[in-house]
């Protein structure tokens, strides 16, 4: 299929997206969310800050999804344990929206660690893009990471870029 | 001759920026001299118009170059050879001598500007900036605890310097040829927060000095610093000004 396509003929540059430390709150993620994208109109598929720790390695990424739901009070998440009880969503959306002051701005002074989705996965630059089509079908993820050796982060990888490729291969004649 | 890199992911304008601004400091192009044309540039340096005269325009704002109205453009000013003296001052401030400094790196990232950042470093609020964050241990103790903020542009590179054995001021000065032409140093006294206190070896609330230091190049500004150094063991503080020629 699209034999010689590897991860490095895809990916975009790492400055595409806003930088932030593991330590930074999400109420500072927020404000960072409508400098770099809502104030400047730029909308960057997919909406999503980096997560470094203080030695530049990428630690995860955060999409808007990530923030909202890191300022969804505790009890409103499902619970594995949960016996018998099934939500109902609509109502609970409504709870939310009467704790909305209180609990969420409390939550919002969380460090963003705990809410980003921690890159676990990664391709190489010289990896075929069918294995990170498989990484990012498979786990769900927004962005791949490229990086060098195992370590050095130089760019990363969408799903726009890898369908684009699989479907050119897939429709030729 | 030093030519635009087309890998590199600075933008063209920068890079010829760059060279130009060297060739002035060099004095491979000497004070008084008329510069190429604006179409000889072009060719020299194979860009567009836009690139030299963006390149042109900002060593003008910053000084090194004079326009003449229907005469051409010369070099005005050539900034550089009292670069030691002032690096020496700026390490002076924080350094005194006769202790022997080592530097524990705590953090090297990158990371958007917060707060009045971006004010400060005189840049748009979605502008990566390089933070550092640094320990200096003054004869074996920790004496200096150092926040640096720095617009990426400016200096990329520094992400992948030894920052324990190299003095930054020297890395900028020396090795990138970013000349600091202006500091302002804001002095004020402070309180240990819980985490500067476990850095710095002192009990939470103990006051200590804080030096806010405002780097700038030309009308640049390239490096934001914030400085707590504890007021139990050393002594402090000097001056600065460079002279312009």
């Amino acid at each position: 299929m699209s034999d010689s396509k590897v991860a490095k003929d895809v990916m975009i540059g790492i400055f595409e997206y806003p930088h932030v430390p593991y330590w930074f709150t999400i109420s500072q993620a927020i404000r960072i969310v409508k400098v770099s994208f809502i104030s400047t109109k730029k909308y960057p598929d997919p909406l999503a800050i980096l997560v470094f720790d203080e030695k530049y390695n990428l630690m995860g990424t955060l999409s808007l999804k990530d923030i909202l739901r890191g300022l969804e009070p505790r009890f409103l998440k499902a619970s594995d344990t949960a016996q018998g009880l099934k939500e109902d969503e609509s109502t609970l959306s409504l709870i939310w929206d009467t704790l909305f002051d209180k609990s969420s701005k409390d939550l919002a002074e969380k460090p963003v660690s705990e809410i980003m989705v921690p890159a676990k996965y990664y391709v190489e630059p010289a990896d075929p893009i069918t294995k990170a089509a498989y990484l990012m079908v498979h786990h769900d993820l927004i962005l791949l990471p490229v990086l060098e050796n195992k370590k050095k982060f130089v760019g990363l990888v969408r799903m726009i870029e890898i369908f684009d490729s699989i479907s050119d291969a897939i429709l030729k004649e | 001759m030093e030519l635009i890199d087309r890998e590199d992911h600075q933008k063209l304008y920068f890079q010829l920026y760059e060279i130009l601004k060297k060739k002035i400091e060099s004095s491979e192009w000497q004070i008084g001299a008329q510069i190429p044309t604006e179409e000889d540039l072009c060719k020299m340096f194979n860009v567009s118009r836009v690139t030299v005269r963006t390149a042109v325009l900002e060593l003008v704002r910053q000084g090194y170059l004079k326009r003449q109205q229907g005469k051409g453009t010369f070099i005005f000013r050539n900034i550089g050879s009292e670069g030691l003296t002032m690096l020496t001052s700026l390490q002076e401030i924080l350094f005194e001598k006769g202790f022997q400094v080592t530097t524990k790196v705590l953090a090297r990232s990158v990371m958007m500007p917060i707060g009045d950042l971006n004010i400060k470093l005189n840049i748009p609020k979605d502008k990566h900036i390089i933070y550092l964050k640094r320990l200096f241990l003054i004869g074996g103790e920790p004496g200096i605890l150092q926040e640096s903020y720095i617009p990426y542009h400016v200096c990329p590179l520094l992400l992948e310097e030894d920052l324990e054995h190299n003095l930054l001021l020297d890395l900028f000065e020396k090795k990138y040829g970013i000349k600091f032409t202006k500091v302002e140093n804001h002095i004020e006294i402070t309180f240990l927060s819980a985490d500067e206190a476990q850095m710095i070896g002192l009990p939470e609330g103990s006051p200590v000095i804080l030096l806010h230091q405002y780097f700038f190049s030309g009308q640049t500004a390239v490096m934001y610093t914030r400085s707590i150094k504890r007021t139990d063991r050393f002594k402090f503080l000097i001056n600065l000004e460079r002279k312009v020629a």
